[in-house]
């Protein structure tokens, strides 16, 4: 299995450092005005200087294995566009995202597992039928849409969250729990809407996997000894129908990070998703790989991770 | 019961949070309403990260600019008609125009309470020469254009130059000053993020940056010699939809787009100014890869076979206006009014393609807008008898295309306007070296009259060589100007009517004038 992981890493790592090199596009060429913004145009004498203080200049093959030596030595290189150390920018964008991603990701597999067990229990009764309509109609919804709608109900019309940001800019904290409590507040908003788009998924998953489980023997036996439903469902069949929905959650994480950033360009939320719409649209090289890579390692991770679980609750696979 | 326990204290949390955010929001507002029945004590702008507001590490857009140049200050400043004195209080120049003379004011300081000398003034000129900065005007055709700096007492310097060229002097006068005891030391500027790399001499001096959040504090410098601030604070904050942040009062000011002007427009709360962008969407012509875009009566033919104002009215939705054949827009006073105009005149058109037909390639971005144009354009072509196959190329790929001439026609929106005509020569004219502005155009009368104009010093003379220019532009159709852009700036005129518009910049927010206190 590590061998897998290694070749998939590698891979990654080529992709990553070729394909941004193969876009057309040059981050120092600003010949078009886009949504009415002015840009400084660089003349030809600093194009040259700053692809060679980039090091953008020296052969493909030289810039890889530059890129490599600075991998080892945990160097992720210089933002073109921000002036920054990538690595640095990354990490300090990194835990806004996985803040609204994991928060939502419990949230949602939690309700969604629950629904899902309780109506595949009353199959095709009206829980069943509603909440599988409804979970259908919200699974459908593009996060981005969702995302200004509750925007413009919750923050704009009722005022009772904030419109955009992180935190209370400038905000004095007098404590640790007042600063705490203030990120929560500004993440409800991009955790509920990753939430509710995600729920759908989970709960068709669960409902699914606890059919095939409900239907079988050893179920029935559980109701001939006379156990109590929640005892049932959420002990005997819930165990067995988990491998599946908890293989689900841990993949998941890799979409999640996607529907974030478009979550985050609504909310104007400074996690990683913001920073890599930005370093796209400015084609900075060096942070598209250095987002792209760190992203990767986690998704990578995670999936190791469901490798791990699933594993142990199924003695069965591998 | 473990687990009710658990969602009663998470209920609990919500709720506090909720509580409790309310709070903070109230303390960190309270601020700006105390005792400001008209007149705002912060104004607030939308954020977001455009680097540390320095001349080296800001990023390379408009609002990373103009952050920076808010807070460093330089030799002259711009108004809505022209160049005024501002570090220099007074500049002359050598009778064979290449020695600039600055008169320094008294009592400037840096924002950590160093005077500025004129000492600095000679470094930032020394310093620019080894260390760029993002926005470097002082490079010319690949050479520093200051051949030196000199000091000759506590308030004079001297620069001078290689060559004259009546832009220079703009190059000069707004290249931003920098603090000699802080950068002295500073081997690589683009690196250096220490505390003190934020030191400017401007009105505002920088209290708060958070990189993640976006957000920037400005606030008023005490010890400053010139206009008053006007506010006690401007701030930028994260803004995820504007027109919501806007109306929740989150915001001073937006650029609203055409859709939505009726509902500021129809309101007395609100004032809305309308400035031309200093933009213009335009189609390139590749003369040199396609032979038949060389015969002018063809790029005549498209001109006049183009419904301009059609595209204003149904793609910009009447909020914009048409561009000029001669390129200086209508309202600069360069503009030549006696050129040509190119109403549109199907039967100028057809009469000019003589009978031919035609079918070209046009490259376009992926925007929006561009799709509805070049669509309008090609239904506009077609009934003359051009036929027009669209291809849509991501932004940058477009752009690239333009500077490797890999198309037939393209459609780009570009820049850079406003203020001195000479982006003539930079549009227009070959280089030095021969290479050709515009792929396969070359015109010697062009080409001349561009080097002329640059180095005349009468400007009624300059004036009508630009005339001339104009006309022999608008006579050729090298490039088939379309529409440029109008801005739609509102702001709530009770807080907050200060916005000026500098005579080269349409942006409001950006300009340093926006935020003083000048005298009516």
């Amino acid at each position: 299995m590590k061998k897998h992981y290694l070749l998939i890493f590698t891979t990654i790592l080529i992709i990553n450092f070729f394909l941004p090199r193969f876009m057309p596009g040059d981050p120092f060429l600003y010949l078009s005005v886009d949504d009415g913004n002015v840009s400084v145009a660089y003349s030809e004498k600093q194009i040259e200087e700053y692809k060679a203080y980039y090091g953008l200049d020296r052969p493909l093959y030289i810039q890889f294995l530059n890129y490599i030596k600075g991998l080892l030595k945990g160097d992720l290189g210089y933002s073109i566009y921000y002036n920054i150390s990538v690595l640095e920018l990354i990490f300090t964008r990194l835990p806004w995202t996985l803040f609204i991603v994991l928060t939502s990701l419990l949230i949602s597999s939690i309700i969604g597992v629950f629904l899902g067990t309780v109506s595949a229990y009353s199959r095709n009764g009206f829980l069943d039928k509603f909440a599988y309509f409804s979970m259908t109609v919200f699974s459908e919804i593009p996060s981005f849409l969702l995302g200004i709608f509750l925007l413009f109900i919750f923050a704009a019309r009722l005022g009772l969250f904030p419109l955009a940001g992180g935190m209370t800019a400038f905000g004095n904290f007098q404590t640790k729990l007042y600063y705490l409590i203030d990120i929560i507040y500004h993440g409800t908003l991009p955790v509920l809407t990753l939430s509710l788009v995600k729920i759908g998924e989970f709960y068709l998953l669960a409902r699914s996997s606890m059919l095939t489980v409900l239907s079988q023997d050893y179920i029935q036996t559980a109701k001939g000894k006379g156990l109590k439903k929640k005892r049932i469902l959420f002990y005997h069949a819930l165990r067995n129908g988990m491998p599946p929905i908890v293989a689900r959650i841990f993949m998941s994480l890799g979409g999640l990070f996607g529907g974030a950033i478009l979550v985050e360009n609504v909310f104007s939320y400074p996690g990683v998703g913001r920073l890599m719409r930005e370093a796209f649209l400015v084609r900075d090289y060096v942070l598209i790989q250095g987002i792209l890579l760190i992203i990767a390692i986690m998704v990578l991770f995670f999936s190791y991770l469901s490798d791990v679980f699933c594993k142990k609750m199924d003695p069965r696979i591998g | 019961m473990k687990n009710k326990m658990k969602y009663i204290l998470l209920m609990m949390v919500l709720l506090v949070a909720l509580v409790g955010c309310k709070g903070i929001d109230e303390e960190s507002n309270a601020g700006g309403d105390i005792g400001q029945s008209t007149k705002v004590d912060v104004l607030r702008l939308e954020g977001g990260d455009t680097g540390l507001p320095n001349p080296f590490k800001h990023t390379s857009r408009g609002p990373g600019m103009s952050k920076m140049q808010i807070l460093y200050d330089s030799l002259l400043e711009k108004d809505e008609n022209g160049n005024i004195p501002w570090l220099a209080q007074d500049w002359s120049i050598s009778e064979d125009g290449t020695v600039y003379t600055f008169e320094i004011v008294e009592n400037a300081f840096w924002h950590d309470g160093t005077p500025l000398t004129t000492e600095d003034i000679v470094f930032t000129f020394n310093y620019y020469r080894q260390h760029s900065p993002v926005s470097n005007e002082l490079i010319v055709n690949g050479e520093y254009i200051v051949k030196e700096a000199r000091r000759i007492d506590e308030k004079k310097v001297e620069i001078e130059i290689f060559s004259f060229d009546n832009t220079y002097i703009n190059k000069i006068g707004f290249a931003r000053i920098l603090p000699q005891h802080i950068w002295e030391d500073v081997e690589d500027p683009k690196a250096y993020d220490g505390e003190d790399a934020a030191i400017g001499s401007g009105p505002y001096k920088l209290d708060t940056y958070n990189p993640q959040q976006g957000t920037y504090k400005y606030v008023a410098f005490e010890q400053y010699w010139g206009l008053e601030p006007v506010v006690s604070a401007i701030e930028w904050v994260p803004v995820g939809d504007r027109v919501m942040s806007f109306e929740n009062e989150e915001i001073s000011l937006i650029n609203a787009s055409a859709d939505i002007l009726d509902r500021y427009q129809s309101d007395d709360k609100y004032t809305v100014k309308s400035v031309p962008s200093y933009h213009s969407y335009r189609l390139m012509m590749n003369m040199e890869k396609v032979e038949e875009l060389k015969d002018i009566h063809l790029r005549k033919a498209i001109a006049y076979g183009i419904n301009r104002n059609q595209l204003i009215e149904n793609v910009a939705r009447g909020s914009a206006t048409m561009s000029s054949m001669g390129y200086v827009p209508a309202d600069s006073p360069w503009y030549n009014p006696h050129i040509e105009k190119y109403d549109f005149d199907l039967e100028k058109a057809k009469e000019l393609l003589d009978g031919k037909t035609y079918s070209f390639k046009l490259l376009i971005g992926n925007a929006a807008e561009e799709a509805k144009i070049a669509e309008l354009v090609k239904l506009d072509l077609a009934n003359i008898g051009i036929e027009i196959q669209i291809e849509s190329a991501e932004t940058k790929a477009r752009d690239d295309a333009l500077k490797t001439g890999e198309f037939e026609i393209l459609l780009i929106n570009s820049g850079g306007m406003g203020g001195d005509p000479d982006y003539l020569r930079t549009i227009y004219a070959a280089a030095k070296n021969g290479r050709a502005a515009i792929a396969g155009y070359n015109n010697e009368e062009i080409n001349s009259l561009s080097q002329k104009q640059a180095i005349e010093r009468d400007e009624a003379k300059r004036k009508e060589m630009i005339d001339e220019m104009q006309a022999i532009l608008a006579d050729e159709v090298p490039i088939v100007m379309l529409y440029g852009a109008v801005d739609n700036f509102v702001y709530v005129t009770e807080k907050y009517d200060g916005w000026m518009f500098r005579y080269d910049h349409n942006k409001t927010d950006h300009n340093k004038l926006s935020y003083l206190i000048r005298e009516k």
